[in-house]
């Protein structure tokens, strides 16, 4: 059997694709470039002010961009005639990551070497490294990676507050549907509710219901956002509140579908509830946790909203999170230079952070399951 | 037209096409149609109208409603009636950015400007933003060249950033004569709202912060025993001496001055300021912040170390309430001091309405007003030296809010003159009064809004009013206000400096004077990287150096 025959259950059409078509395909394609980066030369030099024609903004490039990303597309089907067509599957999506991701990912990394503070007349200026030294000595940076390595590590907690959650409610208890969707009602609010509804109201000092609680418990004068231990407990309670039903949700799912027949086996080799727990059912979970702990880890490094509307990052900067100082830096003071660098920083050290924790965690799973 | 107006015409015997001949010469001339009356009935026609919108809702009948502002947009809806026909503007749609504030700002705005659209045909789009939000979306505007709103509420600080770059649209001179301009307060006259000459702005507020206290506390027989602090040293003193006291009010602490210990996007810097200018702003020197030969910031010398040394000294004695290093001003004002907390705050003149017209105040009968506190001792930045004389300096906090048009309607002459037209109708002298006597935002800030019979007449406590006013007046017209700079980027000084101090207050420095030290190095950066020489320059035109 040849190669086309065996291709027929896929092609629908058996190309016969001609030169001239081959051509025209090639024509625009090469066009479409050099339109795209003709018009981004022109705009650049105009910029520059190397020439003295261009256009009043780089919308013409953006243009040249769609223009190419097109032609690509059609050239395909012209050149490739029913192999490009697959291509065209996968191609627009492709173009919408480079255009939505990739390309302000690669703008960002180019405005961070800059010098670019919105009220200077003079706009951006190359200032090479000086962002990066600025950062170095930069106390309210590191003092927010600290703050966010504490609220990253208090996840172990929420973990296991998570977990002793999803076992209550696999168990057999009274209104287990009830508890679940109770447990679950937390996660459906945004947490700039969770910071006027509890961090602005219910925590207000004079007439906020949890103050008058507590006062009546005996504590005269209850504040609690005054100490930076007890405010950076409070921000990691709210969040905590909010992202705990995430992590259960994930570990009940898990627990609903592990196997009842392993569970049995161990009971009849006589183990003991804690030992079905910890050699058993721990283990089995343990996938399931990790993924839940690591999208976790990734919801509390964005962590800003609370924060921004309930402390401002203080007392002192204790409740500060790289979000919400890139958010000051940013916003307050229109520093989009230094800005953008402490992003990207932030970034990068996300990126090894989760590589380095992933590896360690599949290093658990597989030691923990035998696998491997 | 106005119906008073309309009914003296008829009066006079004028027939109903002569009314409106009258009106459309008067928008052709751009001349009012009040101007071919007799100067009594102009008059009687403005004191109808501020009598009448005086009493929506009236005083002490809870706040205003969507409802009562657009009565009173209607019934202020004069002097554009008499420059812009009916349906004029049909088809024009513009956009307004301001700010959502308690509710208010634009909310007014949009009750105050529905009738002026059912008139003039015209459609307004809103931009609201949160006190918070205002600087980074107006700043990102302007950089990104994404100025997308056709009127803008600005302070006059940023008009160094709009004006400054050639945003803004001249007002016509039309637009001055409706909304009587010389009425305005001396320090709101040019320079402020004009750039190069040119004349951008049309005043809405006037700011200075006042004292405000509550007068249960002072005098004999109160829990102080004292009279109202004169100084901040004083101010100090009494704080002090009302720790562990109880509120006759409320019956719960007792608390003294309330200083805002969080920031608030840069707008609480504002309130350091207070105490600094006493020590800071000296007579003979109209700089304060900065050094205008080379602007190098003062913020670390002697002045404004101790006005922060002197919250510390209240943070130190356990003054504040339990909270406060969480409080931003908005908390101080509304929170507490409205609330019945602490009993001395200095703020934005609107405390004063609303201490009588909200609903949710509950000091509105023991409340008080006067100057920013002065000090027993001023620094002297040219003698590098303390000199031991008493000095006032209120605090001319953001110089007030103002509507500007921008270039965006300078092409389509229908659209500009419909852009003007509504910021005048927002800037219109009744419409003035009303926001200075009720919740909105704004404080008094024109000669007519000190007649103290009409705000009798309104409802209100003659001594309260005397009292509220003439505290605006007497720190408007003080000799030595200290006025801010309008230059580019001072909220990024005012933004830093509230993330040191908070760090100060949070006692993370070794002393005040090392946390002004770390303010002082971020402000210079920042100067450096806007441009020093030209910072330099537009100091100096601020100050009219």
């Amino acid at each position: 059997m040849s190669a086309a025959e065996g291709d027929l259950l896929h092609t629908v059409d058996a190309d016969n694709i001609s030169d001239s078509r081959i051509r025209l395909g090639k024509l625009l394609l090469w066009g479409s470039v050099v339109l795209m980066f003709g018009l981004f030369a022109i705009q650049a030099l105009f910029d520059a002010g190397a020439i003295s024609f261009g256009f009043e903004n780089w919308r013409p490039v953006l243009f040249g961009y769609f223009i190419w990303a097109l032609a690509l597309c059609v050239s395909r089907v012209l050149i490739y005639g029913e192999q490009g067509k697959r291509s065209l599957f996968v191609l627009p999506a492709a173009l919408f990551v480079i255009s939505m991701v990739v390309f302000p990912l690669v703008f960002a990394l180019w405005i961070s070497f800059s010098d670019w503070n919105l009220a200077s007349l003079t706009g951006r200026k190359f200032n090479g490294l000086d962002n990066v030294r600025q950062m170095m000595s930069d106390p309210f940076y590191w003092n927010a990676l600290y703050n966010m390595l504490i609220y990253t590590v208090v996840i172990l907690i929420e973990y296991a507050i998570a977990f002793g959650l999803a076992l209550v409610l696999n168990a057999n208890i009274v209104g287990r549907k009830f508890w679940r969707v109770t447990f679950l009602l937390p996660l459906m609010l945004s947490p700039v509710a969770v910071s006027w509804m509890i961090g602005k109201s219910m925590l207000e000092i004079r007439f906020g219901p949890i103050s008058r609680f507590v006062r009546w418990l005996g504590w005269e004068n209850p504040s609690f956002f005054s100490s930076p231990e007890l405010a950076k407990f409070m921000i990691m309670a709210m969040d905590a509140w909010t992202f705990i039903p995430f992590m259960m949700i994930m570990i009940l799912a898990g627990l609903q579908a592990m196997p009842k027949e392993v569970l049995e086996a161990a009971e009849v080799d006589g183990a003991t509830p804690w030992q079905r727990f910890w050699e058993v059912t721990f283990p089995l979970m343990l996938p399931v946790s990790i993924t839940a702990v690591m999208i976790r880890i990734i919801f509390k490094l964005k962590l800003a909203d609370i924060i921004i509307n309930v402390t401002s990052g203080g007392p002192g900067g204790a409740t500060d999170s790289v979000t919400s100082f890139i958010f000051r830096e940013y916003r307050d003071r229109s520093n989009v230079g230094y800005g953008t660098l402490l992003a990207i920083v932030y970034l990068v050290i996300i990126v090894i952070f989760m590589t380095v924790v992933l590896k360690i965690s599949d290093r658990i799973v597989r030691r923990a399951t035998g696998a491997g | 037209m106005k119906v008073d107006i309309y009914e003296i015409l008829m009066a006079k015997q004028a027939s109903r096409r002569d009314v409106l001949r009258g009106t459309a010469v008067a928008a052709l001339g751009a001349t009012t149609a009040l101007a071919g009356l007799p100067k009594s009935a102009q008059a009687d026609s403005h004191v109808n109208v501020r009598e009448a919108i005086l009493q929506i809702p009236g005083v002490g009948k809870g706040s205003p409603t969507d409802a009562d502002w657009q009565k009173v947009g209607e019934l202020c809806l004069g002097a554009t009636k008499a420059s812009v026909q009916e349906g004029e503007f049909e088809g024009v749609e513009l956009t307004f950015m301001g700010l959502n504030n308690q509710n208010l700002h634009n909310f007014l705005f949009r009750g105050f400007l529905k009738p002026w659209e059912a008139y003039t045909g015209a459609k307004i789009n809103w931009i609201d933003l949160a006190q918070a939000d205002y600087n980074a979306r107006l700043q990102q505007a302007i950089a990104t060249g994404t100025v997308d709103f056709d009127i803008i509420e600005m302070g006059a600080p940023f008009e160094g950033d709009t004006a400054g770059k050639g945003l803004l649209d001249e007002m016509p001179g039309w637009v001055e004569t409706q909304i009587e301009e010389d009425d305005l307060v001396g320090y709101l006259k040019p320079p402020v709202g004009t750039w190069d000459g040119k004349k951008y702005r049309i005043t809405i507020d006037g700011d200075c912060h006042t004292f405000a206290y509550r007068t249960d506390y002072f005098g004999e027989g109160s829990i102080t025993g004292m009279e109202v602090p004169k100084t901040w040293q004083e101010v100090n003193a009494v704080s002090k001496e009302l720790v562990g006291k109880e509120d006759p009010l409320t019956g719960l602490p007792a608390h003294g001055y309330l200083d805002p210990l969080k920031g608030w996007g840069g707008f609480g810097f504002y309130f350091i300021e207070n105490r600094a200018a006493a020590y800071a702003k000296h007579p003979d020197d109209p700089a304060w912040l900065f050094d205008p030969d080379t602007m190098k910031p003062r913020v670390n010398n002697p002045a404004w170390v101790q006005a922060i040394q002197d919250v510390l000294d209240l943070i130190e004695a356990n003054a504040y309430p339990a909270d406060q290093i969480n409080a931003d001003p908005g908390t101080t004002g509304f929170q507490q001091f409205l609330a019945g907390t602490g009993s001395m705050l200095m703020w934005w003149g609107d405390i004063g309405s609303n201490a009588r017209t909200s609903d949710t105040s509950v000091v509105g009968d023991v409340v008080g007003f006067g100057i920013n506190p002065g000090s027993d001792r001023v620094y002297n930045s040219k003698s590098g030296a303390w000199e031991e004389t008493y000095n006032e300096a209120p605090n001319m906090a953001y110089i007030g809010w103002g509507i500007y048009v921008t270039k965006r309607v300078s092409g389509d002459e229908k659209k500009r003159k419909a852009a003007w037209s509504a910021a005048a109708h927002l800037g219109g002298k009744d419409i003035s009064l009303w926001c200075s006597a009720y919740p909105s935002g704004f404080q008094p800030y024109r000669n007519s809004h000190f007649i103290y019979d009409e705000w009798e007449a309104a409802g209100y406590d003659r001594a309260f009013i005397e009292d509220y006013l003439g505290s605006n007046a007497d720190s408007y017209n003080h000799p030595n206000a200290a006025i801010e700079p309008r230059i580019p980027g001072i909220f990024q000084y005012y933004s830093v400096a509230e993330d040191e101090l908070a760090k100060i207050y949070a006692g993370q420095y070794g002393s005040a004077q090392e946390g002004a030290d770390a303010i002082a190095a971020a402000w210079e950066k920042i100067t450096e990287q806007i441009g020093r020489d030209s910072q330099i320059a537009l100091y100096k035109a601020s100050l009219g150096l």
